[in-house]
């Protein structure tokens, strides 16, 4: 039976005609747009990623702290919650460091030593790159022996979380209202489907079809019909994003600075064909409801 | 009138009705679509195995009503049907497939496939059964010879006249064997010739034991065969005439 209802399906598939295009056309079409919104928001969180990876807070040692001493600081601040590793910057290198900042050494002349501290640049994970990551962390290190200043950015701090959490919001309330639109879309184009083979249905019923029979075939053509639409939109958006990120590097590099922008990757593209093929399924599903048959 | 008795249980496997038993039986049917107004009132009726029956009457008599509550198409508002044993007015939606499978229904407008081959039209009716490919084949094969169409199963009905249409219809009707065929004036849109055609199609599966109920309001195929006769008039069963004998 199983085969028959694949026989059907495909015969269906095969018979649909310029309905069938225009299923998969509108189904493409919405996915495109899905899949560009989709695209702007993985490279705002790659983006936001990066600059998450780039605050630290830096713990200034207190001058005359022995390497070894310094280095078992380290490790020690290493071991408190949501930190993700630890880089001891000793005085010497901060010196290099400024010197190479500087752009030279004539800001340096006239100085006798080194002024610079040593310090621990102090990398949080990306989960607790929040105002209470870091309250926990000032908490763990207030009163060590050997730190002298904690500087944290805390604006730095609370810009990045309410960035991150402004695009979470933006990005599933958007994603959100425009997958509930493909749906409804996709879910009328297969019901015009639908009623344009209304006659085949009362056929199939006509000769005691069961509802099983009746229905798989059209459930199995939603879901291929959105499963080319959501190749179709795939390789539509890789299209576009080969002519369009060359044409606006100027534009893109302002806002993304020095990362590249990235197309979806295989994973991505793959969840993007899932997606539509769900929303194909998902559609007809919607449409023989209504439709009632 | 009313009549009562025990049908076969709704949810019991279809069973051939016992010989005795008349496999289309009406008592006391009556369908009404607007208030006041009734489609068919108070229409009791037996057509027994094998019998061939015409149903007549002007347009807007019931003719179509009744063909429609025999398979289940319409449930009736009062009265009794059985067919093969199955009670339509307690029939559950799951078991309306059941039943259509061994009634066959044969239309004025054909209701084929358009965009489907003669072979897969014909083949639907074995496809909803499961029927294994090669057999469904076979059997396809040698009820389009019945019909005179095995050198045209591979085009599309649109490529074939109106008669040759309507003997598709009549083949997805018969290649399941059915034990009661139902037609809805199948020669409607057909000249004489090829009206004849059809009917003596149906005769032949009567012949072999189908239960044939024709509904047709062509005079000239009444007075043709002489077989049993049932007018309907304003949803009333007017008069019956002809042979009742199978």
């Amino acid at each position: 039976m199983t085969a028959i209802v694949l026989r059907s399906a495909w015969q269906g598939l095969r018979s649909t005609g310029l309905m069938g295009g225009v299923a998969v056309a509108t189904i493409a079409t919405a996915l495109f747009m899905l899949g560009a919104f989709a695209l702007v928001v993985v490279n705002m969180e790659g983006l936001l990623d990066d600059f998450g990876r780039e605050l630290q807070v830096t713990a200034y040692l207190e001058e005359g702290l022995a390497e070894d001493q310094a280095k078992e600081l380290a490790h020690r601040v290493e071991t408190v919650e949501g930190v993700e590793f630890v880089n001891h910057v000793g005085k010497d290198e901060a010196l290099e460091r400024f010197r190479a900042m500087a752009g030279g050494a004539a800001l340096l002349e006239g100085l006798e030593g080194n002024p610079l501290p040593a310090s621990l640049g102090i990398f949080l994970r990306p989960e607790n790159r929040t105002p209470e990551g870091l309250a926990i962390l000032q908490a763990s290190l207030d009163g060590l022996p050997g730190i002298e200043e904690l500087a944290h950015g805390q604006e730095w701090v609370d810009g990045y979380a309410r960035l991150a959490a402004l695009l979470r919001v933006v990005g599933y309330a958007l994603g959100g209202v425009l997958s509930l639109a493909t749906l409804l879309i996709v879910a009328n184009t297969i019901r015009l489907g639908l009623y344009a083979r209304r006659d085949e249905i009362d056929i199939l019923e006509l000769v005691g079809a069961s509802r099983f029979f009746v229905r798989t075939p059209f459930l199995i053509e939603g879901f291929v019909q959105g499963a080319l639409g959501g190749c179709v939109a795939a390789a539509l958006l890789a299209l576009a994003f080969g002519l369009l990120v060359p044409e606006l590097r100027y534009g893109l590099a302002f806002f993304l600075g020095n990362a590249a922008p990235r197309f979806f990757d295989a994973g991505e593209i793959f969840r993007l064909v899932m997606g539509g093929a769900g929303l194909g399924l998902g559609g007809a599903a919607l449409a023989l409801v209504g439709g009632n048959s | 009138m009313t009549a009562t008795f025990k049908a076969q249980d709704e949810d019991s496997p279809l069973r051939a009705p016992r010989a005795s038993e008349a496999p289309v039986r009406m008592y006391g049917v009556s369908k009404s679509y607007l208030p006041g107004s009734w489609a068919l009132k108070d229409v009791s009726l037996e057509v027994g195995r094998g019998e061939f029956v015409f149903l007549t009457g002007p347009s807007g008599a019931g003719k179509t009503t009744l063909l429609k509550l025999l398979f289940a198409a319409e449930r009736p508002d009062t009265g009794q049907i059985l067919v093969l044993g199955r009670n339509i007015a307690r029939l559950g939606g799951g078991a309306v497939p059941a039943l259509r499978r061994r009634v066959g229904v044969v239309f004025q407008d054909f209701k084929l496939l358009t965009r489907r081959t003669v072979e897969e039209n014909v083949g639907v009716t074995l496809d909803v059964v499961g029927t294994p490919s090669r057999e469904a084949r076979s059997r396809v094969f040698n009820t389009l010879r019945q019909v005179g169409l095995h050198g045209r199963r591979n085009d599309l009905p649109v490529a074939l006249s109106g008669g040759e249409q309507q003997r598709i219809a009549v083949a997805r009707a018969l290649v399941g064997e059915p034990d009661v065929l139902l037609a809805d004036e199948p020669t409607g849109n057909l000249d004489a010739e090829l009206s004849i055609e059809i009917i003596e199609l149906m005769m032949a599966a009567a012949d072999r034991g189908t239960t044939v109920i024709v509904a047709t309001h062509d005079r000239s195929l009444l007075e043709r065969y002489g077989r049993r006769v049932l007018r309907l008039e304003g949803g009333h069963i007017a008069e019956t005439a002809g042979d009742s004998g199978a």
